[in-house]
């Protein structure tokens, strides 16, 4: 019976593999920041794309369930006098199935798209505004790693 | 604030200004040939990529062309391709050599017989402008270090991304010798404009490059008016060295001043070893106050991960919370009028790459920069934000049950802190603020001895709070520019004749502290002791 039992469950196993709706999926994304940058002082009030990644970091962390994600990397700026023109998140999801995959992916965008907005609200800054010429805004950009 | 000018300055500003020797130098400078041979520099040493702390490659250049383009023999040469000044104390900076590059006009005051000197150092004065820049972070590890020079109509929009930047197609060109190919992109990047509406309005360029507005136009052309000093033989009494310096942007920590000026930073002192009496920067325009900062680089570290594949406090996770309760700091000028502009930024953060077959970042860092021209409010916003270290750490480490301070936990250690002291000239009558005012009166450029309330975090610090008195100029004419500190750094050029203006300014102003041997046989004496002032006895 014991067997039998064993059987079965590999033959599930087997067929859960080959029908990717129903299988375990996990991948990885990478998520850009990018703002305007520049000097730290000089250019103080600018939106930093650094602050917001830290900012979709959080709501990362309150948007998925602990378990279905692993954040191996957070990175952006070029020097501590600088407002940081670029952030990027590297993270690692898994889900039950392609279905939950998705989900997952749909929260981080939304997240990274949050973290984004707030540090424009932060600074008083929307879309189309302009700071010397360049776009004043952090934009987020989520794409599969 | 008004400074009262010495009669001696303002005749000493009269005489150097009208001097032969310097009309011949400036008719020099004013030719179109001359000016080319600026723009060239410019171009050909701005490409060489010089990150804060890893300035060899640009040093290196600007030691070659010294002795073998700019008429200096190598004794005149004051710093070594190791980074080595010999009469200074302080070589090695945060663990690093420091890479200046700084040559001597040589002056008349070593050979008098009753010659004062600081433990065999002759009076000097220096004029400085930085070689470092913010971008690119680090040198590359192989191929060809040069940054692409990018050319823009003004017709279309500031690059939004470095992408975009990237994808510009139009570029200066360097022939095998890092010399600038005079092809079309160049004719048209070489474009003399009044303004940016003149700009727009007649084909000009935005010239993307690193440094364009901080500072290499200034530095380089302070190495122009060294060699034209040289070939003009302008002989001054005290020694003049012109210097471009390390360690300005980042975390270089002013290396380069603390070099030249023996600062020690624990003790907050500087021993002025090589006996300087005056200090001129390139970077701005009058200054005498300079911002504080406090800059913080803090390691989080995520505990070994338990066996089992178990989940636990995340380094990168730990990081995203204290940057992201930084975020959200006001400042004390954001917060209530009147008090001092004081800013901060989290500048750069990274993350240890998590070992083969693992997904746990070990540690991750970020820099803060915080900068007040009060020690008050830049206290302030240290003790606001310098708490939101570990409270992400904590954070972090409270959503796994974790304590802190435990193995189990994140845990935090300081990796580097940067002081620059604050200083608000509270009295600006010294020779620096004199000369720097006199020779622009002198020149028509000021109406009054009046200083500015304004502050920069500026090289300047370091002699400041040494007390060494300085001033700030300019030798760069941009006819526009944006976007300092960011990767779309650009500008268009500007008139030449205000280069050369500039740099009549800054010779008459170097020349009234180091004293002057006028054409006409006479000396104009120099217009401050030949002490210079330290907070520090050299360890020599």
């Amino acid at each position: 019976m014991k067997r039998l039992i064993l059987s079965l469950a590999f033959l599930v196993s087997v067929a859960a593999a080959a029908t990717p709706a129903f299988a375990q999926q996990s991948g990885g994304l990478r998520v850009d920041f990018q703002g305007p940058g520049g000097h730290s002082s000089g250019a103080y009030g600018r939106v930093s794309a650094l602050h917001a990644a830290a900012r979709a970091v959080i709501l990362i962390q309150k948007a998925l369930p602990a378990g279905s994600y692993q954040i191996t990397n957070l990175t952006g700026g070029n020097s501590v006098n600088s407002i940081a023109s670029d952030g990027l998140i590297e993270i690692k999801l898994t889900a039950a199935n392609a279905a939950a995959y998705q989900a997952l992916v749909a929260a981080v965008t939304k997240a990274a798209a949050d973290g984004a907005a707030a540090e424009n609200a932060f600074r008083g800054v929307k879309p189309g505004d302009l700071t010397s010429g360049a776009p004043a805004t952090v934009r987020s950009f989520v794409k599969p790693s | 604030m008004p400074a009262t000018i010495p009669p001696p300055v303002a005749a000493a500003a009269e005489k150097i200004a009208n001097d032969p020797q310097i009309a011949a130098l400036l008719k020099d400078q004013s030719t179109d040939a001359a000016a080319k041979a600026r723009w060239n520099q410019f171009l050909e040493l701005v490409r060489i990529p010089s990150p804060s702390r890893q300035e060899n490659l640009k040093a290196a250049e600007i030691h070659r062309r010294l002795v073998a383009e700019w008429g200096f023999s190598p004794s005149e040469v004051m710093t070594r391709a190791d980074g080595v000044i010999e009469a200074s104390d302080t070589n090695i900076v945060d663990g690093l050599p420091v890479y200046n590059a700084c040559v001597v006009i040589k002056g008349s005051y070593s050979g008098r017989a009753d010659a004062v000197n600081y433990k065999g150092q002759f009076p000097k004065v220096l004029v400085e402008g930085h070689i470092d820049v913010v971008n690119p972070e680090e040198l590359p590890k192989t191929g060809d270090p040069s940054i692409r020079i990018k050319l823009q109509p003004y017709a279309q929009p500031v690059v939004a991304t470095p992408e975009e930047l990237a994808a510009i197609p139009d570029e200066l060109s360097f022939d095998a010798r890092g010399r600038v190919v005079e092809n079309d992109k160049y004719a048209t990047a070489s474009k003399v404009f009044a303004n940016a509406k003149d700009a727009e309005a007649n084909g000009g360029v935005r010239i993307y490059v690193p440094g364009y507005g901080d500072m290499m136009p200034s530095t380089s052309n302070a190495f122009v008016l060294a060699a034209a000093m040289k070939k003009h033989n302008i002989k001054p009494v005290y020694d003049i060295w012109i210097c471009g310096t390390a360690g300005e942007e980042g975390k270089g920590n002013l290396a380069g001043m603390k070099q030249l000026y023996g600062f020690d930073q624990k003790a907050g002192t500087g021993s002025n070893p090589l006996n300087f009496v005056a200090n001129f920067g390139l970077e701005g325009g009058g200054t005498v106050n300079f911002l504080g900062s406090y800059r913080f680089e803090m390691k989080f570290k995520a505990p070994l991960p338990r066996g089992g594949g178990a989940t636990g406090p995340s380094a990168p996770e730990a990081m995203a919370a204290a940057i992201a309760r930084i975020s959200d700091v006001k400042t004390p000028s954001e917060l209530r009028d009147g008090a001092p502009r004081t800013t901060y930024t989290v500048g750069r953060a990274s993350c240890e790459p998590p070992p083969a077959g693992r997904t746990v970042a070990p540690s991750c860092s970020l820099e803060v920069d915080m900068r007040s021209p009060r020690k008050e409010t830049l206290d302030e916003i240290r003790n606001n934000i310098e708490p939101m270290f570990q409270a992400g750490a904590s954070a972090e480490n409270a959503r796994y049950g974790r304590k802190d301070g435990s193995p189990e936990g994140i845990t935090l250690e300081l990796m580097w802190y940067g002081l620059r002291p604050a200083f608000v000239a509270d009295n600006v009558d010294n020779v620096a603020v004199h000369a720097g005012l006199q020779s622009g009166i002198q020149l028509g450029v000021l109406t009054s001895p009046m200083v500015g309330a304004g502050s920069g975090s500026l090289n300047d610090n370091v002699p400041a709070n040494t007390g060494i008195p300085t001033y700030q100029f300019t030798l760069a004419s941009s006819a526009a520019g944006a976007g300092g500190h960011a990767f779309w750094e650009w500008g268009t050029r500007g008139a030449p004749a205000t280069e050369v203006a500039r740099m009549h300014r800054v010779l008459t102003a170097a020349l009234i502290v180091s004293g002057f041997h006028a054409a006409d046989g006479t000396v104009v004496p120099p217009a401050v002791g030949p002490l210079g002032k330290r907070t520090r006895e050299v360890a020599r």
